[in-house]
């Protein structure tokens, strides 16, 4: 067998892996106690246009998991990060509740950058019209992600994703996508891990599991929230590991632990 | 003169010497950018299009607009001293009409509300396509998600898109068109829209069969360098760029993927150019 890498890091999906809507997943609670009781470092990981980290918090608490603020990495926080470490002065398409992890990071003035989350009260004419000249005279394009749409409780509607094409199509500028399944999104949730040393689990096929392979990350598909049958047959390579929920693939990686131990 | 000049004045030529080099018999012109900028007219268009009157040298006006009807697309253009009428304008809403007539088709109309009139009376009860025009500040969520929505429940989803444009020169500088609008969609619903309009090469035909012409007989001149002369130049006819309208050197001079068959300041230097040939 090939040199085995050791196991040091796990990236967790939110919705729909450790929980759907109010409802935790089965035993997943109990799982997350077990996986804390190894010595591996810890991140969840999701994409969310809306909810700041603290918002998520909050839920997940409510739900009975374990979590630190600081372990929750979502494609608001990987934006933050940019226009932080970018010194941006961005006009951002967010709602208030997701302005919250921008603190400290509003300018008036100058915008050099444009960030499209999901704001379906600025998503018209005149905004985009706006963020069109600023990217004509070279602003930044950054999209939380690129989804072509949710389920609202009214039923399906349009994602971040159709805007940002409409403005890279307008302007001939590429947006960068910070969210998953983006390769930046992952080495930043890893930090110092190498991806060969991480499993990510998760339940969309696409942005979790192949997003995460691509970089060499190994996958845990489960079949829980937004899993249909046979998505692990939709990508190559196929997922690592197919599992029945978030506390089967937990119970793999602590029994592979003692494998390899 | 410099050299350099001297050979741009060169290259020119020998673009013009391409234009002219076979009969020209008839012209289809763009409004927006090349009659007029927003609600002025554009110095020497107006004097262009009598000079091409008294030649009796037929022409129709190609325009994208779809963010006003017709009547006031025609009362615009002649209350800045164009003599022109409703036989001399080719525009998308009514050529779409046409499609919807002929395929029994109910539209969900992602339309500027000024503009629906112009429909008539097509059934737009329980839809089974879209079509989708420049609404300009219609452009809302709520308005795009309601087209969305109605795209994916049809069990066979048609999608028209009145033109593509990216842009066009707005008062203050350049605006929205429904070309971004209608990717946003295509991009959401998987739908490929069928684009009535230019660039469409149907859209240029029926102009040119309209004029009782060949298409290598016909010269499409315009501001927008790929959907003008580039969609012109793809079904045969010339196509002649302007620098007036949202023409930017920059970009169109060279462009990366257009080479027109001519390059003038304006309208009224491409009929003088053509009309002093033909003579």
């Amino acid at each position: 067998m090939a040199c085995r890498s050791t196991l040091k890091s796990v990236l967790i999906d939110l919705s729909g892996t450790l929980h759907i809507e109010n409802e935790v997943t089965p035993n997943a609670v109990e799982a997350l106690k077990r996986l804390r009781s190894t010595n591996l470092k810890i991140k969840f990981v999701t994409n969310t246009t809306k909810e700041s980290r603290r918002i998520l918090h909050e839920r997940l608490t409510k739900l009975g998991f374990e979590i630190k603020q600081e372990e929750i990495f979502t494609s608001l926080w990987a934006a933050r990060d940019l226009v932080k470490s970018e010194s941006l002065r961005p006009l951002y398409f967010l709602e208030d509740a997701a302005m919250e992890d921008f603190e400290g990071l509003k300018f008036e003035d100058n915008p050099n950058a444009v960030v499209i989350g999901l704001a379906p009260d600025k998503f018209n004419w005149n905004n985009l019209t706006t963020a069109f000249r600023l990217l004509l005279d070279g602003a930044k394009l950054i999209a939380i992600h690129a989804a072509r749409y949710y389920k609202a409780p009214d039923g399906l509607s349009l994602g971040p994703g159709p805007f940002v094409k409409a403005l890279e199509y307008a302007s001939g500028t590429k947006a960068s996508i910070v969210g998953k399944p983006s390769a930046n999104f992952f080495r930043a949730a890893l930090d110092e891990t190498e991806p060969t040393e991480a499993v990510m689990i998760g339940d969309d096929v696409k942005d979790d599991v192949h997003g995460a392979q691509a970089l060499g990350i190994k996958g845990y598909l489960v079949k829980t929230g937004k899993y249909r049958d046979s998505d692990e047959n939709k990508i190559d390579p196929a997922p690592y590991r197919t599992v029945n929920n978030f506390s089967e693939a937990v119970d793999d990686i602590v029994s592979s632990l003692k494998k390899d131990s | 003169m410099s050299q350099k000049i001297t050979a741009f004045l060169k290259k020119s030529i020998m673009a013009y010497e391409k234009l002219l080099q076979s009969p020209i018999r008839g012209f289809l012109l763009d409004i927006s950018g090349v009659l007029k900028d927003g609600s002025q007219p554009i110095p020497g268009s107006v004097e262009a299009v009598k000079s091409l009157q008294s030649a009796k040298i037929p022409f129709r006006l190609v325009t994208n607009e779809t963010s006003r009807p017709v009547n006031k697309i025609l009362s615009t253009l002649n209350m800045l001293g164009y003599e022109v009428t409703e036989e001399d304008l080719i525009s998308p809403v009514p050529a779409v009409v046409k499609i919807l007539k002929n395929d029994n088709l109910r539209p969900f109309l992602l339309i500027h509300p000024e503009v629906i009139p112009d429909f008539g009376d097509i059934d737009t009860s329980n839809p089974n396509c879209v079509v989708m025009g420049d609404a300009a500040e219609c452009f809302q969520y709520n308005f795009l998600n309601e087209c969305f929505r109605q795209l994916m429940g049809m069990e066979n989803p048609i999608l028209f898109s009145l033109g593509q444009g990216k842009y066009f020169r707005d008062e203050d500088g350049l605006a929205l068109d429904v070309g971004p609008f209608c990717k946003a969609i295509e991009y959401a619903t998987g739908v490929k829209a069928t684009v009535v309009g230019k660039p469409s090469p149907q859209y240029f035909l029926d102009a040119v069969c309209d004029l009782k012409l060949q298409p290598n007989e016909v010269v499409m001149i315009g501001d927008d360098i790929v959907s003008d002369v580039g969609g012109a130049q793809n079904c045969g006819l010339r196509g002649v760029l302007v620098r007036t309208g949202k023409y930017m050197r920059d970009r169109d001079e060279p462009h990366e993927s257009v080479v027109p068959d001519g390059i003038v300041d304006n309208l009224q230097e491409a009929v003088n150019l053509i009309l002093k040939h033909k003579s």
